[in-house]
């Protein structure tokens, strides 16, 4: 087949362009930075569990075949130094690096690639249906070539050699294992010891206390990493952590690590710098769950009638403490196919009353037009302080609304699993890709009992079917964007969700750390260039 | 005497056999399952996803099947594997323990010791300032919340004067070996100690004052100070020794509630201990480890109470165990 390349990229290039955004000499080489975030990882790979801690710390061991610059995520070279794509979107070839080492000392090759792809992340990982469910076979022509063959375009194919993604695993260590059951690879001593190519080696993991990391002083960037050492500390109670990080006992919190109402204090101090950036790839959103099937909540007109109830500018700046902005719909601003011509949600009492009037639900015994109950997300308080807005917003409209509390599996099985629900405050992510995270939630084939974050609400479109089906394959960006905004639109017309928030995962740490935030997935990158005074 | 332990030790089986039973089952009525929160962790998951998870950890099977494994197993003293950690439950339990102890044995034994001596010097002096001083300093700090303690002096000591570490069992950037490890480890140990113990104190205390004062009202005390036996020794070496039998007993209940810790001061001090994994396994619907702590601890609270009544006919030659 004829290839035309359509990116290739050198490490010249990388190498210029970190010399352009750092002044030379700045860096010092050594130091620890020690973070926290609540709960301690269960494991320390993304094969075990894609959760939130294992992400931040498995990221600085293992990693993939591509780096990334920018919030928007452009591919840079990784562990391979250059890939070509056809221009049929089906092949992807890559070329790797040659002087890479895994921690043990041994040879990264294409078969570490293959091994990784077909044998851990497509089958285990919980988003590997996602990125290789189109995928027809890996190829390894030579130890520093992998050729990746699909049976249909996957347009956001390149996004998949994220760290968290698609982490190289070694098969010389894990090759042997019995893969006829996954309990053997999930149960197995490497995901609690792990050994990868990252700039920094699993040192030692002391449970419910702290993890550490040190520097890979064979590392394949030669004067990379900064750091000596990097260390996760466990300290559970919220408080605790603000009060580690103003004390200079941890040096980071990382994407709100410490309770919403001690960010903008801690952004305050003089040694510590706050700031919202460096998630955009991760889009988080927050939104109304609503169930959808029957009525009153069936009725679009109810739903906008909620929807005009809900002060958003006041839900982020009182229970998100202002860190945030109001959503206008299912893509993040950041993402780059959010469709700009988006109208704010409009907050207007008077016209949602005259709307569920025009839906035929009268004001009754109290002025009360229907009754329905709410769940909210067992993540914390800012959580719990929504639903008490909400409830008392809708009463204003005559919805009387029941709150119910539960834990994370209670509320799970209640949203997910059972469907027994009216309404909930949840929280997702968009990701990279509106493939990747948003699609789970709208399409009809979603409407599947027991899979998490995905169409609870029993909502059915078919031309949003047809539209995220068509954008699935689309390798023309223009098109794609095109049918992106149409999407858009439609689900801030329709409503399926009440769009809310776009919250910030804020970071906080002390001045005496540097370089942190250098794309949209800042946490979950290596950290090879992050130093300290 | 050995016999008496030997069929204490004999009645054991049929109390853990019922202890595992009643925990299994009371913990399946939570809703959701440890699979539900693996796959809502992921932020990402496919019913095959979940599915599959469900089918590792056995939660597929019917529930008399999952107990008849989990008594199959429990016979040869396998706790199984942990849901969320993927590790077994023993070595979990077992990396845990010692801080756990670490945390609880100081802080038991100082609130036994300071709580007997306050509760006996308050009886002494019944009515009197010190009683009174000793009686709402013991209601004040049992009716404060322990983490809202903790806090605090959390706030003076580590923020405010900057003497202690806020939080943690060892200073890890800075790696101590040696002396300087059990310096740093102690230094670390003091504010959830004192929290602990504050807490207990009170409790030891005006459980001591109570027996004291009971115990002063009998005819041996009379007797005795006919006798001319100075009030000091009246009160320790008669009334105390007699007085202790009901702290002897609360102590046993509660050495067993050492392995469960103190969800609360670990989770302010971010200690490391048992308590802060029984929590987080509960949240977790982590079953196998919560059935393995819960199980593990049960025996411990039947030791404990069977050393407790060992401890009576020590201190009450008249109690006589056949």
């Amino acid at each position: 087949m004829k290839l035309r390349s359509i990116v290739t990229t050198t490490t010249a290039a990388a190498v210029l362009l970190c010399a352009a955004t750092l002044p030379a000499g700045a860096q010092k080489k050594g130091g620890t930075l020690s973070f926290s975030y609540q709960p301690e990882p269960s494991a320390l790979s993304t094969i075990a569990t894609t959760a939130m801690p294992t992400a931040l710390v498995s990221t600085k061991i293992f990693e993939s075949l591509l780096e990334y610059k920018g919030p928007e995520l452009t591919p840079q070279p990784g562990l391979a130094e250059s890939w070509t794509v056809s221009p049929d979107g089906l092949t992807y070839t890559f070329k790797l690096r040659g002087d890479v080492k895994w921690h043990d000392g041994q040879p990264f090759t294409s078969k570490d690639v293959k091994f990784s792809v077909e044998k851990l992340i497509a089958p285990m990982h919980s988003r590997g249906k996602v990125y290789y469910g189109s995928l027809d076979v890996v190829e390894t022509p030579d130890a520093r070539t992998v050729v990746f063959k699909l049976k249909k375009p996957v347009p956001f194919f390149l996004k998949a050699f994220q760290p968290t993604e698609s982490p190289m695993h070694p098969e010389h260590l894990l090759g042997a294992l019995d893969f006829s059951d996954a309990k053997n690879i999930r149960q197995s001593d490497f995901m609690s010891k792990p050994v990868g190519t990252g700039p920094f080696k699993f040192k030692e993991w002391k449970k419910g206390s702290h993890i550490v990391l040190e520097r890979n002083t064979d590392y394949w960037k030669k004067d990379r990493p900064y750091l000596d050492q990097v260390i996760f500390r466990a300290i559970p109670d919220g408080a605790a952590r603000a009060i580690a990080l103003e004390t200079g006992e941890i040096d980071l919190a990382p994407m709100n690590a410490v309770p919403q109402a001690d960010i903008a204090r801690l952004g305050k101090l003089k040694n510590i710098q706050l700031s919202n950036d460096g998630a955009e790839g991760l889009g988080p959103l927050l939104w109304l769950e609503l169930n959808i099937r029957e009525k009153p909540l069936a009725d679009v007109r109810v739903r906008q009638a909620i929807s005009m109830a809900i002060d958003r500018k006041k839900v982020v700046d009182v229970m998100w403490y202002g860190q945030g902005k109001p959503a206008r719909g299912p893509l993040v601003s950041g993402n780059p196919l959010y469709d700009k011509s988006l109208k704010p949600f409009e907050y207007n009492l008077k016209k949602a009353n005259d709307l569920l009037d025009q839906a035929g639900y009268k004001r009754g015994a109290g002025g009360v037009r229907f009754k329905m109950t709410q769940h909210f997300t067992p993540y914390g308080e800012s959580f719990q302080r929504l639903a008490e807005y909400t409830k008392n917003e809708l009463g204003k409209l005559g919805i009387q609304v029941e709150t119910q509390s539960a834990d994370m599996g209670g509320w799970l099985k209640a949203v997910y699993t059972d469907w027994s629900y009216d309404m909930t405050n949840n929280f997702t992510h968009n990701y990279s890709d509106p493939a990747i995270g948003t699609q789970r939630a709208f399409v009809s084939s979603n409407i599947r009992k027991g899979a998490s974050f995905t169409n609870s609400m029993g909502y059915k479109n078919d031309r949003i079917d047809q539209l995220f089906e068509i954008s699935g394959v689309e390798i023309d960006p223009a098109k794609r964007k095109a049918q992106y905004a149409e999407i858009q639109k439609i689900l801030a017309e329709e409503l399926p969700v009440i769009f809310l928030v776009e919250i910030a995962y804020s970071h906080l740490w002390n001045k005496r750390v540097h370089g942190l935030i250098t794309n949209g997935i800042s946490m979950y990158s290596n950290w090879d260039s992050v130093w300290v005074d | 005497m050995l016999r008496f332990v030997i069929r204490r030790l004999l009645q054991l089986v049929p109390v853990l056999l019922a202890i595992a039973t009643l925990n299994f089952f009371l913990l399946q009525i939570a809703p959701g399952d440890a699979a539900d929160i693996i796959a809502g962790q992921s932020g990402h998951a496919t019913p095959e996803f979940v599915a599959a998870l469900r089918a590792e950890f056995g939660l597929d099977q019917p529930m008399w099947k999952q107990y008849l494994l989990y008594l199959g197993k429990l016979v040869t003293l396998d706790l199984g594997y942990s849901f969320q950690y993927q590790l077994p439950v023993a070595s979990l339990i077992a990396d845990r323990l010692p801080s756990t102890l670490l945390l609880m044995v100081p802080s038991l034994a100082i609130a036994i010791g300071l709580g007997v001596a306050l509760g006996v010097v308050a009886s002494r002096r019944r009515g009197g300032w010190v009683d009174g001083l000793v009686s709402i300093g013991a209601l004040v700090v049992y009716a404060t919340p322990v983490f809202w303690l903790g806090l605090m002096l959390i706030v003076l000591f580590s923020i405010q004067l900057g003497w202690l570490p806020s939080s943690g069992m060892v200073d890890v950037r800075a790696n101590p070996a040696g002396l300087a490890y059990a310096l740093d480890v102690a230094r670390h140990l003091v504010l959830p100690v004192v929290t602990m113990a504050l807490f207990y104190i009170a409790i030891y205390t005006r459980l001591m004052r109570a027996s004291m004062l009971e115990v002063y009202s009998l005819d041996f005390i009379t007797t005795a100070r006919a006798k001319g036996v100075p009030e000091g020794g009246i009160a320790w070496r008669h009334a105390a020794r007699n007085a202790l039998l009901p702290v002897v007993t609360l102590a046993g209940l509660q050495f067993g509630h050492l392995l469960g810790g103190s969800v609360l001061v670990e989770t302010v001090f971010g200690w490391p201990g048992l308590g802060r994994l029984v929590f987080d396994s509960l949240q977790q619907r982590d079953l196998n480890l919560l059935l393995g702590i819960l199980f593990v601890s049960s025996i411990v609270v039947v030791v404990a109470n069977l050393l407790a009544d060992l401890t009576y006919g020590v201190l009450d030659p008249r109690i006589v165990h056949k």
